[in-house]
């Protein structure tokens, strides 16, 4: 595992912050604590369902709760970047670095989001390039067919 | 999932400086300009460490010492091989904290080794500030531990000297190094089947 965006949550961490969730939302009052821990499991999770409801935890949070903003807009990059939502990801690192533009550990979330975006550009260039051979060749092979005749 | 050899995580409480001493030891600088700014969550980086020659890919987590986040930073403590516990000698809270740190740590991952760091050597040494976490205490309670070891982020003294004890003891662990290999040998026949998977 070389960065953050390749960390997967244990099925039991995730179901374990989402049973406190839960439990306080049962009772009516959910804090910002366990609503913080379980949207961070959930925008660490395999599967991209959960990242999007982990996302709108997160919103909710920063809308609610001023204090806690750097951390929110931190894993809102992350669940961003996962789904490859990469402008939203980067939009919301670029919110972070407004307020703190030195941290470390947004900056190199940056650099791991453009590389991302770099390499997934280079595969859809590839396969775009692909298609314009494969119908260059079909429609090379009709002209010589049809020359032929 | 992992490429690490090794995994080390850093714990202690906030602002004693694990992320410097990360720092310093991975980008070799320290800057004192930088504000100080809380950790979030946990922040990963890894550093080639060479033992008797042969290379080993260590990978640490800094995790965050606000309490805000303890219930997640435990998590990352799983599957460690060795821990390095940070107090800054001048916060007598930073050490009493410690044993917290400890017991977090034991109940997670029992047999991960342990190193204790004082941090803020330098200031110590230039007598600008008071240490308030006596000498004695500290090599007592270290005993049972793996290692103890004061440091310098500013200055990068036994910085080095730690992370390299630190990977010479767990090249020096037969249970340890059959897990590494055993990964080593995993992560091959992954990487065989993905390059077969290439060629179709």
């Amino acid at each position: 595992m070389d960065d953050v965006l390749d960390e997967v949550v244990s099925s039991e961490d995730l179901q374990k912050f989402e049973k406190v969730y839960h439990e306080q939302l049962h009772q009516g009052r959910v804090t910002h604590k366990a609503q913080f821990e379980y949207a961070w499991c959930l925008v660490r999770s395999k599967y991209a369902a959960d990242i999007r409801k982990g996302i709108l935890l997160l919103k909710d949070l920063f809308n609610t709760h001023a204090e806690g903003k750097r951390d929110y807009l931190f894993y809102l990059a992350i669940g961003n970047a996962r789904i490859k939502e990469y402008n939203k990801a980067l939009h919301y690192v670029k919110a972070f670095l407004d307020i703190e533009p030195a941290n470390q550990q947004v900056l190199v979330l940056e650099r791991q989001i453009n590389k991302r975006m770099e390499k997934e550009g280079l595969i859809g260039i590839a396969v775009a390039g692909g298609a314009v051979l494969a119908i260059g060749s079909l429609v090379g092979l009709g002209i010589a067919l049809a020359s032929k005749k | 999932m992992s490429r690490c050899d090794f995994k080390i995580v850093l714990l202690g409480s906030e602002h004693v400086g694990k992320t410097s001493l990360v720092i310093r030891f991975v980008n070799c600088r320290f800057n004192a300009s930088t504000p100080y700014q809380n950790t979030i969550g946990a922040a990963f980086c890894a550093k080639t460490i060479c033992v008797n020659g042969k290379p080993f890919n260590v990978g640490i987590w800094d995790t965050a010492g606000s309490e805000r986040y303890e219930a997640m930073t435990r998590m990352y403590y799983r599957g460690a091989h060795a821990a390095i516990i940070c107090y800054d000698p001048c916060c007598l809270e930073s050490w009493t904290r410690l044993r917290h740190w400890l017991q977090e740590l034991r109940t997670v991952e029992e047999e991960c080794k342990v190193y204790l760091c004082g941090t803020k050597k330098d200031l110590i040494d230039s007598d600008e500030v008071r240490r308030e976490v006596p000498e004695d205490i500290v090599n007592t309670y270290s005993q049972g531990l793996h290692g103890h070891c004061l440091t310098s982020s500013k200055t990068g003294e036994n910085v080095e000297e730690l992370f390299q004890k630190i990977v010479e003891d767990c090249v020096a662990d037969i249970n340890v190094m059959k897990d590494v290999k055993e990964l080593r040998v995993q992560l091959q026949k992954e990487d065989e089947k993905k390059r077969v998977y290439c060629f179709c």
